[in-house]
């Protein structure tokens, strides 16, 4: 119930908002910005070259002096690596996560860490004016850079056809995509032949459309916040500015962790479609 | 909103390279990124998911092994009691097997004593009956051996004659066969 009222804010006070701001050039502009010209350094960059610095930073703080009963920092990681593991556990199985934990565990944290840095009051609002007068942050969210998404998603794609082609075979994996799923004989067979075979070609497309998804779908949601919140600050006097903005902050926060455990769900269970059989020699 | 509408409308030669444009996606921000992702999955895997999943690991091995060895601990416990209880019921059939043959050992040896006892006595009593035998023997010959000389003062002085060894030895046969009658 506590969700309704902010998600409701949201679906009719963006569009309100988008209107105030008028153009999109106007607000936070669709590409992150170069920080200097001639290096491939954007503010989006900045930011997460910050979050790999934190996590390595935990990470070192969490194991540097590791003890069978653990404590501070150590307890907490482990119950966050431990959490993380089961989770995935219960949707690759033990098999499979023994071997993509690595991958799956490290898009959560880091599309989270991303994500929760970028509400850091100053990323997005300290920065230099553009030419169009409008700032151009210092740092801006990880997650709110399309080359970022699309890194992550092609990133798992590559995985993804590793993986399936790792534990099923060749023959296997367009067995699995082209194969009518069944007990057909005969005459019923060879009708439904090229049905599968049509479903393969649209598994195909759906296979090819994924990383897509994954891309925008995050890059959507970061930005959307952030073009939000930064339309809603434009809505009143600057020494208020924080205000309008202020609840969203708190449903951003969620956004972030759901953002982030959407993208790790979603690409765990795409990896457990093709690599449903998988491991069960094993067991 | 405009320029996403704008964007769809918009009659492009090259659609993709549009929408990159539109979204600042290049080859070096993208190779960038991609770096960056593999760093960071490097991070994780290095600094964070190795050690603790491997300590994870270390606890769950340490676990499983304590209970192994609690399970092998109980067994032996078991088996100790089972070992302690079997030693104690021998040790108490070989105390009952011992006292009875103390017991048996005693009784015997106490039988043994009492014949050497009845033995002695009765050897003490074949001497005593012996030696009393004897001294009777002894005591009557010297009783005859007296009688008969106080028979034959008695009778000389009586007589007043002088009895020859014939009449002594006449007179002490009939004094000692009335005696002993």
């Amino acid at each position: 119930m506590r969700f309704i009222f902010p998600t409701i804010a949201v679906f009719f006070l963006t569009p309100l908002a988008a209107l105030a701001g008028g153009e999109a050039e106007a607000g936070l502009p669709l590409p992150a910005a170069p920080l200097w010209s001639g290096l491939p350094i954007t503010n989006s960059m900045l930011m997460v070259w910050l979050a790999v610095g934190l996590i390595t930073l935990f990470c070192r703080a969490a194991t540097k002096q590791m003890a069978l009963v653990p404590a501070g920092f150590q307890n907490f990681a482990e119950w966050v690596v431990e959490s993380l593991y089961d989770f995935l556990s219960s949707i690759l199985g033990s098999y499979m996560v023994k071997k993509t934990f690595w991958f799956f565990g490290s898009i959560f944290l880091f599309i989270l860490v991303s994500n929760l840095l970028g509400l850091i009051p100053g990323v997005g609002t300290i920065g230099r004016y553009n030419e169009h007068g409008h700032i151009i942050g210092f740092l801006r969210g990880g997650n709110a850079d399309l080359n970022m998404t699309l890194a992550m998603a092609l990133i798992f794609a590559v995985m993804w056809f590793y993986w399936a082609l790792t534990e099923n075979g060749v023959k296997g994996f367009l067995a699995h995509i082209f194969a009518p799923k069944g007990d057909f004989h005969g005459l019923m067979l060879m009708f439904m032949v090229p049905i599968f075979l049509a479903v393969g070609v649209l598994e195909i497309i759906s296979i090819a459309i994924r990383p897509v998804a994954l891309t925008f779908r995050l890059f959507g949601n970061i930005y959307g916040g952030e073009q939000t919140m930064e339309k809603l600050m434009e809505l009143v006097p600057k020494s208020l500015a924080f205000l309008p903005a202020l609840p969203f902050y708190f449903m951003e926060l969620l956004v972030g962790f759901v953002q982030a455990l959407v993208f790790m769900l979603l690409t765990a269970v795409f990896l457990r479609l093709i690599c449903e059989h998988a491991g069960d020699e094993h067991h | 909103m405009t320029s996403l509408l704008a964007l769809v409308t918009e009659s492009s030669q090259n659609p993709v390279a549009e929408l990159c444009g539109k979204f600042g996606v290049n080859w070096p921000f993208f190779i960038a990124s991609c770096l960056n992702f593999v760093l960071v999955i490097w991070v994780l895997k290095k600094y964070a998911f190795g050690p603790i999943q491997q300590m994870l690991e270390q606890r769950r091995e340490r676990i499983a092994e304590g209970e192994n060895k609690l399970k092998l601990i109980e067994k032996q416990l078991a088996e100790s009691e089972q070992t302690t209880t079997a030693a104690i019921a021998k040790a108490s059939d070989e105390a009952v097997r011992m006292i009875n043959e103390a017991k048996l050992g005693a009784a015997a040896f106490s039988e043994q004593k009492a014949q050497e006892a009845i033995a002695q006595a009765q050897q003490i009593l074949v001497k005593a009956e012996a030696a009393a035998k004897a001294d009777r023997e002894r005591l009557s010959v010297e009783l005859k051996r007296e009688f008969g000389r106080l028979v034959a003062a008695t009778t000389a002085q009586a007589t007043g004659k002088i009895l020859t060894d014939d009449d002594q030895r006449r007179i002490n046969e009939t004094a000692l066969a009335k005696v002993e009658a």
